[in-house]
């Protein structure tokens, strides 16, 4: 019994070669990524269609409570002069979101690759840094890392890095876990369920021990936690953490 | 076919994923917020627009109160002078009727009084004519003697005059 668990797939690999960057490959990363991006635009689109003043639809009382609690989320994280940052918030979170639970349907999740939390985490630090920079200038910036003392400059360095290495190292491995232990867990109920249906005896045993039936069924009472919670939750701390981050770094000081 | 490594950070992936991201970002925005926004934003025009309406009506419908309020109390007022008018003019007026019934009954009276007078008068003169020529045959009865005429008539209207002055 052999567990293997991999990276995703690489489906075309263009052949030119370019300076730093490498070659561009078509990963599965990728065509889920675009898969996720179609569904979710499809989704705007299909709740805002037949849009009405009054006497809405429920579709449409959908597509209104998402927008508010949009709104909400940023606006009372971020306050009132962020608002021009709350589709890039919504676009994070329901990309995780989809991402993450796109699992559930056997394609695996673009979320379960690090370059794509690295991508979102350096966008969020880049994000990080204007506002500190904006509110402080290039100086201001600079000197902040010198507080409360000099000898703390290494440190300060250090936990600016930090934050977006820890944001993406949290969501991917989370991800990453379920991965793992989802299919840690196939492997262990295909064998365990050949193990108990081979003590059938004859012909039955035979058949029967080949089909891992004990992967029906169990492995979704776990993916409750491993892929809906986890999955849900992570996107979550993920927006908190950038609308918090952000936040913070437009306060002088 | 061949597979990345399980923990790694392919450029190109990542540079893509950031071009997704600020793409779905617009998709998001063009295609969810925009729609909605301009939903709520018409909804909540109406809303003012109602609002706005149901004051202007609410105004109106004090303007009216306090219209058909002055109007009332003038209609009161006038009535009120329209009585008292009636009152007077009826009071007038009885008083008039009054007086012209005394006036009336004044010269009713005056004329009876002319009229019985001037009966009486006449009366009188048949009386005394009637007197004069009973007299004159009674005093040719008695002295058998035809005075002359003129004489006795001037006796007789001295005696009548005596007695009409005692009647």
């Amino acid at each position: 019994m052999n567990i293997d668990i991999t990276g995703a797939k690489i489906f075309y690999t263009f052949p030119f070669k370019f300076p730093v960057l490498g070659q561009f490959s078509i990963t599965e990363t990728l065509v889920v990524s675009w898969l996720v991006m179609l569904l979710i635009t499809g989704l705007c689109i299909f709740l805002t269609r037949n849009l009405k003043v009054t006497e809405i639809s429920t579709r449409q009382a959908i597509a209104e409570f998402l927008v508010e609690t949009a709104d909400n989320f940023v606006i009372g994280n971020m306050g009132e002069k962020f608002r021009y940052m709350i589709p890039f918030v919504s676009a994070l979170f329901v990309t995780s979101v989809v991402s993450n639970l796109i699992s559930l349907v056997g394609l695996r999740s673009p979320t379960a690759d690090l370059s794509t939390e690295a991508a979102w985490a350096v966008v969020v630090f880049i994000m990080i840094t204007h506002q500190k920079i904006k509110a402080n200038g290039v100086g201001g910036y600079l000197l902040g890392f010198t507080s409360p003392i000099a000898v703390m400059t290494p440190f300060n360095i250090l936990s600016e890095i930090a934050t977006p290495i820890s944001m993406a190292c949290r969501h991917f491995g989370n991800i990453l876990s379920g991965v793992v232990i989802n299919a840690l867990i196939y492997a262990a109920l295909a064998v365990a369920s050949s193990a108990l249906l081979g003590l059938l005896p004859g012909a039955i045993g035979a058949v029967l021990s080949k089909i891992p039936i004990l992967d029906v069924g169990i492995p979704a009472v776990l993916s409750v936690y491993f892929d809906w919670f986890s999955g849900v939750m992570q996107a979550f701390i993920f927006c908190m953490l950038t609308t918090m981050y952000i936040a913070n770094a437009a306060e002088p000081g | 076919m061949k597979v990345q490594e399980l923990v790694t950070v392919v450029p190109w992936t990542f540079i893509a994923q950031i071009l997704n991201l600020f793409l779905q970002a617009f998709l998001i925005k063009k295609f969810l917020f925009k729609p909605i926004r301009e939903v709520l934003a018409k909804r909540r025009a109406m809303a003012d627009a109602e609002i706005t309406d149901a004051e202007k009506a609410k105004q109106e419908a004090i303007a009216m109160k306090t219209e058909y309020e002055e109007n009332m109390a003038q209609a009161r007022s006038r009535a009120n002078e329209i009585v008292s008018n009636a009152q007077k003019n009826a009071s007038a007026q009885s008083e008039e009727i009054l007086k012209e019934a005394n006036r009336q009954a004044a010269a009713i009276k005056v004329k009876a009084e002319n009229d019985i007078a001037q009966e009486k008068k006449k009366a009188v003169n048949e009386i005394k004519n009637e007197i004069g020529s009973l007299a004159m045959d009674i005093a040719g009865k008695v002295i058998e003697r035809e005075i002359s005429e003129d004489d006795h008539r001037k006796l007789i209207d001295e005696y009548i005059g005596n007695v009409g002055e005692e009647l």
